[in-house]
């Protein structure tokens, strides 16, 4: 907190100080600092990049007149079929062979938009890794247990005691009190398999050259609508009358509430898409553009400007970047604890309920 | 310079949606297969193990408790048996001493009674035979005196009441 202070202190006294001196100063032109492409950063692209090293073209499946595989997006450009939809929009800035892609997003040469692209992106691979991954470390840990360690045993080691501890967590605070014991089998793995897999997926975004698949609205809303399926799959009777036909309600007050239930059916799947997707793209913008204003300062102020502010900019972004080691974990269990929640809530048995609607509803409806 | 993209971030790509989707039923089968149900079932039937074996532990606890309880009630049985055992015993050797002492101590009195019967009778024969040698040798000493004064037949009559006395006496 000192350091932080006498941080803040010496950046403030070295602003004063340049403010003096470059009001008289002759300006010099710093402009080639300033651009650092947070959307860029931020957004699905058909290709991963490991600045400054590679960038890797991902393939192009676009059904359009039949299927056509390009392996680059460049390919596909040459090939005379396709067009990024920028030179279409902006013909003056192609020059053929030369300009590269921009937007990523391939129409048709002629302008006309492709019927489906298919094509893998930086979050689709990202989210397969995330899959494998939680595929080889609970591979290996289900073949641990399968060999007896921590079946007939205690479990061993610091790795397997981890995710047990989490496994468990999930299944008796998590999956059991929301969707009963007797369907934590039936349940449980859609579940686990949901929290594991946005888990990584949130941290990969902050490994270096990593990537948060679950910060594209896509996904989320993919992940999202498996949960809605699943609810809805799985809904009683008695789930299906409370949105239809909510009983103890007078018959009247269904011409409002049933659309309201209705409604209700949307918005939570797309609450919970949402919440992931914004959460997660908030923590990666804000990390972006707080690192992004060293540039923009040296951008401004010069080279010396840029590295005094990153004193002040740097433990800002460690905070921020603590705070999403953080919210990663906590998004994942949330979707994870709202999907059990919404499949709980479908199965649940309203019988006793509902009579605790009527005793409730009798004496208001006398009174009226 | 790059231009200010349109809006990538509210990108809703539904190519996307459909390789996630395929590649997410995908990957939830599949560690449902190999991850999750045998880790489950793993964990559920430790749990179990670990119930019953605190189960078993419990009832075996309970036995041996219950064990030791009749092993205690046996013990102090077969202690007051003991005990009851040695009163007994100790009392029949009492007896037995007691009657041991008594049938030796009628054994000698009879043994003596007899003894002393038997002496008086050597006494008594002893006594017959002294007073009839006494009472030879006396007549004989008289005789041989009263050869030269009385007839024999005064001095017998004389001599005989003279024992008659010493032996009454």
């Amino acid at each position: 907190m000192v350091q932080f202070l006498r941080a803040v202190l010496l950046l403030s006294l070295l602003l004063l100080v340049a403010d003096s001196k470059t009001a008289y100063a002759e300006e010099p032109d710093y402009s080639d600092y300033g651009d650092i492409d947070v959307l860029g950063k931020l957004g699905d692209r058909y290709y991963i990049e490991f600045e400054p090293f590679v960038k890797l073209y991902l393939p192009r499946i676009l059904i359009s007149d039949g299927i056509h595989f390009f392996a680059s997006t460049p390919a596909a450009m040459a090939s005379g079929d396709f067009q990024d939809v920028y030179y279409v929009e902006n013909p003056g800035d192609f020059v053929p062979g030369q300009s590269g892609p921009v937007t990523y997003k391939l129409v048709r040469a002629d302008g006309t938009p492709v019927m489906l692209d298919l094509s893998l992106s930086k979050h689709v691979l990202w989210f397969w890794l995330a899959g494998f991954l939680t595929l080889f470390i609970f591979g290996r840990l289900a073949r641990k247990y399968q060999s007896g360690i921590g079946r007939e045993t205690a479990p061993k080691g610091a790795g397997m005691n981890f995710a047990e501890v989490m496994i468990i967590y999930l299944r008796d605070e998590v999956i059991k009190i929301n969707v009963g014991e007797e369907n934590v089998r039936k349940y449980g793995p859609y579940l686990l398999t949901c929290f594991f897999m946005i888990l990584f997926m949130n941290l990969f975004g902050l490994a270096p050259w990593g990537q948060t698949p679950t910060s594209d609205i896509s996904i989320t809303a993919t992940l999202a609508l498996a949960t809605f399926f699943i609810v809805n799959f799985s809904g009683t009777r008695d789930y299906w009358r409370h949105v239809f036909a909510m009983p103890g309600i007078p018959k009247f007050m269904l011409i409002i509430l049933t659309p309201v239930e209705i409604l209700g059916l949307f918005t939570k799947p797309f609450a919970l898409a949402i919440r992931l997707f914004a959460n997660m793209l908030s923590g990666k913008m804000l990390i972006l553009s707080m690192l992004g204003m060293i540039f923009i300062f040296a951008g401004i102020y010069g080279p010396t400007w840029g590295i005094a502010s990153a004193m002040l900019w740097v433990p800002f972004t460690l905070f921020i970047y603590a705070l999403k080691v953080f919210a990663a974990f906590l998004q994942a269990y949330i979707f994870t604890m709202f999907s059990a929640l919404f499949i709980g809530l479908a199965l649940e048995d309203h019988s006793h309920h509902d009579d605790h609607h009527a005793a409730d509803l009798k004496p208001a409806a006398t009174h009226a | 310079m790059i231009p200010v993209l349109a809006n990538p971030l509210l990108n809703f790509d539904p190519g996307i949606v459909i390789w996630i989707a395929i590649t997410f039923v995908v990957f939830v089968w599949a560690l449902y297969k190999l991850a999750w149900g045998p880790i489950l079932q793993a964990l559920d039937k430790r749990e179990n193990n670990i119930q019953e074996s605190l189960d078993a532990a419990e009832n075996a606890l309970r036995r041996a408790e219950e064990i030791s309880k009749k092993n205690d009630e046996a013990l102090k049985k077969a202690e007051i048996e003991a005990q009851r055992l040695r009163k007994e015993a100790k009392e029949d050797a009492e007896k037995i001493r007691v009657d041991i002492i008594e049938k030796a101590r009628t054994d000698a009195e009879e043994v003596r009674d007899q003894t002393l019967a038997s002496i008086e009778q050597e006494k008594q024969k002893a006594m017959l035979e002294l007073r009839s040698h006494v009472a030879e040798l006396a007549l004989e000493a008289a005789e041989k005196i009263l050869n030269s004064e009385l007839d024999e037949k005064k001095n017998k009559k004389l001599v005989d009441d003279f024992i008659n006395d010493i032996s009454s006496n």
